[in-house]
């Protein structure tokens, strides 16, 4: 908007202003009800100002047990998910930078063919597959492993489809240039392609992180051993107490950090990130 | 000794689309020659089968006397410059120079000494740390020679690399790179579309059309007899004026009304050209012909005068006149002009020969 009109301003701000406070609220309250003591949360009112418990439950959390049915420490926890998570997204950017790679640079039979059935595959998201995915898995006797809650989320059309777009929008002469300077494929790959390709990978990281971060079902399904469990599937069955209870401020301290390494990744890397999406290089 | 040879070589497409029919030239060690035509002529396909960029589907190319149709492009022996430049983005000016001997396994000290006496000749010495983003287009340019120089290879292929400069830049790069190239003694071949560059350029010009080569020779050559009416028309700014005639006892009529006196063998419809800065201004008593002035371009130096001529034809025949100095005629005004022997060129009106 150019042209300035009172009104029009304080509109945009209100909403801005009420937007950002439907978002802060419950991190707010979460905030809060994590320094509180055990059971302020069952009085019937939620409390909006900090208790004096803070200390206590962060550590309590982190290094003894999440919860009374959760005979586990959080950091342990957290552990789980970053192997998890980190897994899927390098898996995931290594897997589609070489399928794309090869159906870009590459003239081989059926390459079309391959790409449409490689796209197809976003309409087969985990949730439809999980069936027979987990049936591969049991029988591969990756049930309870870290190899098993990786692999299965490792093959990503999104990622192939956004490496292609990027890859075929590098000139043909520097190519060209490439195979004159005597780079073969796998030079090439690695002098020329993957640097070039530097902010891509680092706004699928992102993407792909957050996603792999945020696994519930697939997590849930094939652990079965509390050592595997991983962060955001753990939230819930600390929610499932059979008698008693629910400790809130427990689960307050671990939904806190069930938030935190995304919001880490992307105020760590969204300088790269945006870079990665509007692709101001080449 | 002969560096770089064309063998009858011709390109068709496997969809059928004979791009190159047959090409021969046989190119002299340390010779500048310019392959010149217009957009889709194929001058860059011919460039990119030497290079190896695009296959060859007929015919030899034999560099220093070896068939290298089937090597790859890295093993012929050959440098290209770009007309995008194609450095490589993430690379500074020193990578970007070093990457091809570091493929071929040259040693780092060697690789160093190279890339400092060519930094040196092309003046880039302050830009080694530098990125090509950082980079105005004419030091691109000069990196992107400076990558093919490095590499001092048999032969320079050059792909329209100075299209992306501005005018100024452009004459100047061009004289460098001819300077370079006298000093350097490396076979060049270079494509351009721009007739002044190949004139400028070249020892001996190759201009092609729809694949063909219409002519090879000196620019000189194809200045002064231009073999046909495609050359005559793309060799020289403005290009020639050609009109068609008959060849009869007469001389050359050009219409009913208007007859040139000229004693020729040859009977029948053909071409009459000649040069804008050939004709003469003179007046009514000696001129061969008259124009009608239409429009009037001053460039100080010389006056382009775009007239037609007052023949009495149906069609009206447009006339360029190039005059030294400054001349203001009124628009509309009558214009007579001679047009001495010496200069003519006459071409068959049916095969475009000279004749």
């Amino acid at each position: 908007m150019i042209e300035n009109r009172p009104w029009l301003r304080f509109f945009s701000h209100l909403i801005l202003v009420v937007g950002v406070f439907l978002v802060a609220l419950p991190v707010w309250v979460a905030l809060v009800g994590s320094t509180q003591p055990e059971g302020s949360f069952n009085s019937g009112s939620i409390p909006m100002w900090f208790g004096d418990q803070g200390v206590q439950n962060w550590a309590h959390v982190l290094f003894a047990e999440a919860g009374s049915t959760l005979q586990i420490p959080v950091w342990h926890l957290l552990l789980n998910s970053l192997v998890m998570a980190l897994g899927i997204t390098l898996g995931k950017i290594a897997i589609s930078i070489v399928s794309a790679y090869a159906i870009v640079f590459f003239r081989f039979p059926f390459r079309g063919v391959i790409f449409w059935i490689i796209f197809i595959t976003l309409m087969l998201p985990v949730e439809v597959r999980i069936v027979p995915t987990y049936q591969v898995i049991a029988n591969l006797d990756m049930l309870n492993s870290y190899s098993g809650l990786i692999l299965p989320l490792i093959a990503s059309a999104t990622a192939t489809f956004l490496f292609r777009q990027c890859f075929m929008s590098i000139p043909g002469e520097l190519v060209e240039a490439a195979r004159i300077d005597g780079a073969g494929p796998i030079r090439f790959f690695f002098d020329i392609l993957l640097p070039m390709s530097r902010t891509n990978i680092a706004a699928l990281f992102v993407i792909m992180f957050i996603y792999g971060w945020n696994q519930y079902l697939w997590p849930l399904i094939i652990t079965t051993d509390d050592t595997y469990y991983t962060l955001v599937m753990s939230i819930k069955s600390m929610l499932s107490v059979p008698d008693g209870d629910i400790q809130w401020n427990y689960v307050m301290v671990t939904t806190l950090l069930a938030m935190l390494p995304p919001v880490a990744v992307v105020v760590g890397m969204q300088k790269l990130f945006v870079k990665g999406l509007v692709d101001a290089e080449k | 000794m002969t560096d770089l040879v064309l063998e009858n070589i011709g390109k068709t497409y496997p969809n059928g689309y004979q791009a190159i029919p047959s090409i021969d030239l046989s190119i002299e060690e340390g010779e500048f020659i310019v392959l010149v035509g217009p957009s889709g002529c194929g001058k860059s396909t011919l460039l990119r089968m030497v290079a190896g960029l695009e296959t060859i589907t007929q015919g030899d190319l034999l560099i220093k006397g070896n068939r290298v149709n089937d090597k790859e492009p890295a093993d012929r022996d050959i440098a290209m410059v770009f007309q995008n430049y194609a450095l490589y983005p993430h690379m500074t000016v020193r990578a970007n120079m070093e990457y091809g001997l570091k493929n071929r396994g040259v040693s780092k000290q060697e690789r160093h000494n190279k890339v400092m006496d060519v930094a040196a000749m092309l003046g880039l010495d302050e830009l080694l740390e530098r990125r090509p983003g950082q980079l105005s287009g004419g030091q691109r340019q000069r990196v992107a020679m400076g990558r093919a120089m490095v590499r001092d290879p048999k032969v320079f292929l050059f792909d329209e690399p100075l299209s992306n400069l501005d005018a100024k830049l452009r004459v100047q790069m061009r004289v460098e790179i001819r300077q370079l190239q006298r000093k350097l003694a490396t076979t060049t071949l270079y494509v351009t579309h721009d007739q002044v560059e190949a004139m400028t350029l070249a020892d001996r010009l190759v201009v092609l059309n729809k694949g063909k080569a219409e002519q090879i020779g000196t620019p000189m050559e194809l200045y002064d007899k231009p073999a046909t009416t495609f050359v005559a028309e793309f060799i020289g700014s403005p290009s020639m004026n050609l009109l068609d005639g008959m060849l009869t006892e007469r001389g050359i009529a050009l219409s009913d009304r208007l007859a040139l006196p000229m004693a020729h063998d040859y009977r029948g419809a053909i071409k009459w050209g000649i040069r804008p800065e050939h004709l003469q201004q003179s007046d009514a008593v000696n001129g061969d012909f008259s124009l009608q002035v239409q429009a009037v371009e001053s460039l100080g130096a010389e006056t382009l005068i775009h007239g037609v001529l007052e023949d009495g034809a149906e069609q009206p025949n447009p006339i360029v006149v190039r005059l030294s100095g400054p001349h203001l005629p009124d628009i509309g005004s009558r214009m007579w002009l001679t047009a001495p022997l010496q200069h003519w060129h006459l071409f068959d009106a049916i095969t475009q020969q000279r004749l």
